[in-house]
């Protein structure tokens, strides 16, 4: 699969302050790319680097194999929602749209701008001035100018952040809907249940440098220190039998807490579960349920 | 580009100065033909045609030309990047294309304003006045060029209107003390400002455009060098 993105080594500086510390990651056509990560992190200001809003300090990158210096030549197969971008406040949704359509040099019907509102879910917002909008609209109408022109790279600064459950579902089908259609998307967010939804590959980015890369299954399942695991038992196992086992299996399980019927314990690998649970049955436990339980994308979010 | 012009006949304040042009062209016409003896008085005391006839537009726009164009358009870059609207242009063309675009928007504003008031005075007094027109239209070429530069430069949108406004009033004024000034710095500021080549050779009008043309390639260079 093509590269689309190839970003080597990125940096960028405002004064003193180093934000992004040598970034590097591609993005294939046709995926849907996540960056994640704490506000001031970074990740506003590497789709601002991508997308010309700002100038890197060093490194590089290439878009469509064109590196910053050669950009204009291919925004028009981009589309972008800037993150902060104030709208034009005075102008009606189709009115905006129509401005931001001239400027892609597309030539579009009515009919053209109304289906991408629909889109969004703004059909019936199109005259409304753009003051009048919620936040959620606003959000959606900088989708909107994003897909103007058909583009292949979309870039998505934090689309759903902010906005109401329904809405939020809504941008996620349209982006899960772009996929379809073959368009590369890369899409910034605070919400990892999101991005694990939706992504095909997520960047964890910390104090301007990215730390986990991968699949959102790869990073739940790969390089966990230990895993979880639910055993509902009778009589509940206690905490002292558990370091019995461990020391008898020569096993690194850990005590991690009670529940109301059940408890939690942590074990090395998925190997030590089965073997955990013969050991059990043969110690007379009664067995009614093993459970492992995944980590999910915020657990790995939050491990150093 | 079209965005530009269309907002600049959106706005008052630009309807206001159109008006304003085309009804001093209007006014100085209806002097003109009501007083044929005052008319022939100027000719025979060694005014021109021209000279006569386009007083007041031209003088109009020399005066007010800086100050009006600053009044319309000083924030005409830097409003773009303190409402951050500029990250949805600057992602889909180029830097050179933005300054480009709003330069030839503000200045098709200024070219409808001075052909209409140029051609109100043609209509009314049955005569054309080529020269003083490309004058005119020069002489705010310099100026919308030197006002984008302005925008491109102050970052902070209140600095350039007040900054706008004390350059619009004194720039006419050192313009008319450098022209008979000795002092070097005066003279330096002759040759920089338009004023001086709108009175010589016809090929003079080159210079200002020239100057312009500078401006214009220093807003697209600043334009380049920001984060926005």
């Amino acid at each position: 699969m093509t590269d689309i993105i190839q970003v080597d080594q990125l940096k960028k500086s405002y004064g003193s302050s180093e934000v992004l510390k040598g970034i590097n990651f591609t993005v294939r056509q046709g995926e849907v790319f996540g960056i994640v990560g704490h506000n001031g992190a970074g990740k506003s200001t590497l789709i601002h680097v991508l997308t010309g809003i700002t100038h890197k300090s060093s490194g590089g990158f290439r878009i469509f194999g064109q590196p910053e210096s050669g950009l204009d030549a291919v925004k028009k197969r981009m589309g972008v929602m800037p993150d902060t971008s104030n709208l034009y406040e005075q102008m009606r949704g189709v009115d905006f749209l129509r401005y931001m359509g001239r400027l892609k040099q597309k030539t579009y019907s009515g009919a053209d701008y109304l289906s991408l509102l629909e889109q969004v879910g703004l059909a019936d917002a199109e005259q409304k001035r753009i003051k009048s909008y919620s936040f959620g609209m606003r959000k959606k109408i900088s989708i909107a100018q994003a897909l103007l022109g058909n583009p292949e790279l979309i870039f998505l600064d934090e689309p759903t952040s902010g906005i109401d459950p329904e809405s939020a579902i809504h941008i996620r089908n349209l982006v899960l809907k772009l996929k379809q259609q073959g368009k590369t998307i890369i899409l910034t967010s605070h919400n990892l249940d999101e991005l694990d939804r939706i992504c095909d590959r997520v960047a964890m980015i910390s104090d301007g440098v990215i730390n986990k890369l991968g699949t959102p299954q790869e990073l739940k399942t790969g390089k966990a220190e230990s895993m979880e695991m639910l055993l509902r038992t009778k009589p509940v196992l206690q905490e002292s039998q558990v370091r019995m086992l461990s020391e008898k299996l020569s096993l690194d399980v850990r005590y991690a807490g009670l529940g109301k019927d059940h408890v939690l314990l942590k074990v090395a690998t998925e190997e030590d579960v089965p073997l955990l649970a013969r050991a059990l049955i043969e110690h007379d436990f009664l067995l009614y349920e093993v459970k492992v339980r995944e980590r999910s994308l915020e657990e790995v979010f939050m491990e150093k | 580009m079209r965005q530009e012009f269309n907002d600049s006949f959106k706005s008052i304040r630009s309807i206001l100065i159109a008006v304003f042009f085309i009804y001093i062209s209007y006014e100085s016409a209806g002097f003109i033909s009501r007083n044929p003896d005052e008319v022939s008085e100027l000719l025979s005391s060694g005014m021109t045609e021209n000279q006569v006839y386009t007083a007041a537009i031209a003088l109009v726009i020399l005066i007010f030309g800086f100050l009006f164009t600053f009044a319309i358009s000083h924030d005409i870059i830097n409003r773009e990047i303190e409402t951050k609207t500029i990250r949805l242009l600057v992602t889909k063309v180029s830097r050179t294309e933005i300054v480009l675009g709003k330069f030839l928007g503000v200045m098709l504003f200024w070219i409808a304003t001075v052909t209409l008031s140029y051609g109100v005075l043609g209509l009314i007094t049955k005569a054309w006045f080529p020269k003083d027109y490309i004058h005119s239209v020069v002489f705010l070429f310099y100026c919308v060029s030197f006002v984008l530069l302005l925008s491109s430069l102050i970052n902070k949108t209140r600095v350039s209107m007040f900054a706008g406004i004390l350059l619009g009033i004194a720039i006419p004024i050192i313009g008319l003390v450098a022209e008979y000034a000795n002092k070097w710095h005066w003279v330096a500021l002759k040759y920089v400002l338009p004023f001086h080549y709108l009175q010589g050779a016809a090929w003079l009008v080159i210079v200002p455009v020239a100057i312009g043309a500078v401006y214009l390639v220093l807003s697209i260079l600043l334009l380049k060098g920001k984060d926005l």
